[in-house]
């Protein structure tokens, strides 16, 4: 089982409450940028095109810990940038932990061996390493030769000192599903807890459409890889979500279930669109126009499968639907029989 | 969670780079705000009053004779809201860090080139201490 089952009550728990509540719209995952600043610059990536006053500007402790308390989600996803080079990412994390949220601290692993004794084990707290494949396609899509063995090294002492650690890749349409597969077996065989995967999506910031996926193509490659899966393979992500980048289920996007706070505030409407700020988590869950948002009713969503909105949907199909959960438990306690 | 590539505008002609805009209405003012509000580089906005305030334009809200900008000035770690109806001009004077940046652009370069501009970035996060 790739989430741990404290883990799934605490997510089950906090579900159970919001709906019992009549919540709506509630959050699921916080996604917490300290910073914007990396020490890769993968070619074409949008986080980190700033000037150097913004890319040096880094969410303080205090803000990062009241972004999560005001928002309330259970768990909380720290990507960037690289939260690693900000230098209270320790203390942020203790904090995070001490809220009792699960936190999955995305990284390249550069710094991560060098910097593992500032972080103490917990089963709150996950190093999720970005892998984009196998090390030609890694180092190939992170611009930079080695990283792909630096990141190996870096998870077998993380897991060596008791770490929860995770993989997080993007595939794009040049991915080759074989190859994949490979990277999958790859990844089990180091020992991390889980993998987590999403299509690459472009915004209207990204004119050259036509190396990401669109819907048609997205449902055939996940097909390809995910179909006749490993017993080995574990993947820390909702299995309905995985469905449905196979094309076996229709989400509507959920995009307030993982809502982005960083070093602008926070961020209207989702991970991926940037079409404005509110002050406060309240000001944006109020004043955001969902209803504008997702596949059918904007046209920079249209072809949109990402996980920041569209897991949220499968989750809410797990605790909404009978057909859901009835399916959830089963992929869970039998992932080979998808 | 993943970590996904935005991939930005990278490359594309017709950057705002280098342009001024003095909008002569409301409309045109929206106009250049937005285009503003997506470049990703510094802008200088000049207002009537004759002061200039150089930095990112990071968020805006339209609406009516309320609007306003937000700004992160590049000498200030205050955030500047101005309001829409004190503005004379915007110029996009900071570099446009998007353009060149796809990844297209990288696939198409010279290996000697790629490794150049990997050395580059390399060097320059070891001199921030970073890698």
């Amino acid at each position: 089982m790739a989430v741990p089952i404290s883990q799934m009550a605490t997510v089950t728990k906090y579900v159970l409450s919001q709906k019992l509540s009549g919540v709506k719209r509630y959050p699921l995952v916080l996604m917490l940028e300290p910073l914007f600043r990396c020490n890769l610059a993968c070619a074409g990536c949008g986080k980190i095109q700033y000037p150097d006053h913004v890319l040096d500007k880094r969410l303080t402790v205090e803000q990062c810990l009241a972004a999560a308390e005001e928002c309330g989600a259970p768990i909380v996803s720290i990507p960037g940038g690289e939260p690693m080079i900000h230098p209270e990412m320790p203390a942020i994390v203790r904090g995070l932990v001490a809220q009792e949220r699960y936190i999955y601290l995305c990284t390249n692993a550069i710094l991560m061996e060098r910097k593992l004794d500032e972080y103490q084990p917990s089963k709150f707290l996950t190093f999720s390493v970005h892998m984009d494949g196998l090390k030609d396609e890694h180092d190939l899509a992170v611009c930079r030769d080695g990283v792909y063995d630096v990141a190996v090294k870096a998870i077998k002492a993380a897991l060596k000192r008791g770490h929860r650690v995770t993989t997080n890749t993007t595939l794009f349409d040049d991915a080759n599903p074989e190859r994949v597969r490979k990277f999958f077996d790859a990844m089990m065989d180091l020992g991390v807890e889980g993998m987590m995967i999403s299509p690459g999506y472009s915004y209207q910031k990204a004119p050259d459409q036509q190396h990401f996926l669109k819907r048609e193509r997205t449902r055939e490659l996940f097909s390809r890889i995910l179909g006749n899966p490993k017993k080995k393979w574990q993947f820390n992500q909702s299995p309905l979500f995985l469905d449905f980048l196979m094309g076996r289920r229709e989400y509507e996007c959920t995009p307030w279930g993982n809502p982005t706070y960083n070093v602008f505030g926070w961020q209207k409407p989702c991970y991926l669109l940037q079409e404005g700020y509110a002050k406060t988590f309240r000001e944006l869950m109020d004043s955001t126009e969902w209803d504008h948002y997702g596949t059918g009713r904007n046209e920079k969503c249209a072809d949109c499968m990402v996980h920041c909105g569209y897991e949220p949907s499968a989750v809410e199909d797990t605790f909404g639907t009978l057909s859901g959960f009835g399916r959830t438990v089963k992929l869970t306690m039998l992932p080979t029989s998808r | 969670m993943t970590d996904t590539k935005n991939h930005s505008t990278a490359g594309v002609p017709g950057s705002p780079e280098g342009r001024v805009f003095q909008p002569g209405s409301f409309n045109e003012l929206a106009e250049a705000v937005e285009l503003a509000f997506d470049y990703r580089g510094d802008v200088t906005v000049s207002l009537k009053s004759g002061e200039s305030i150089s930095g990112y334009l990071f968020n805006r809200q339209v609406s009516g004779s309320d609007s306003y900008l937000e700004v992160f000035p590049s000498d200030s770690a205050e955030t500047r809201r101005i309001r829409y109806d004190q503005i004379a001009t915007i110029a996009f004077t900071g570099e446009d860090t998007a353009t060149g940046k796809s990844w297209e652009t990288w696939v198409s370069k010279k290996d000697s080139e790629r490794q150049i501009e990997v050395e580059r970035v390399a060097a320059e996060a070891r001199t921030r201490g970073i890698l």
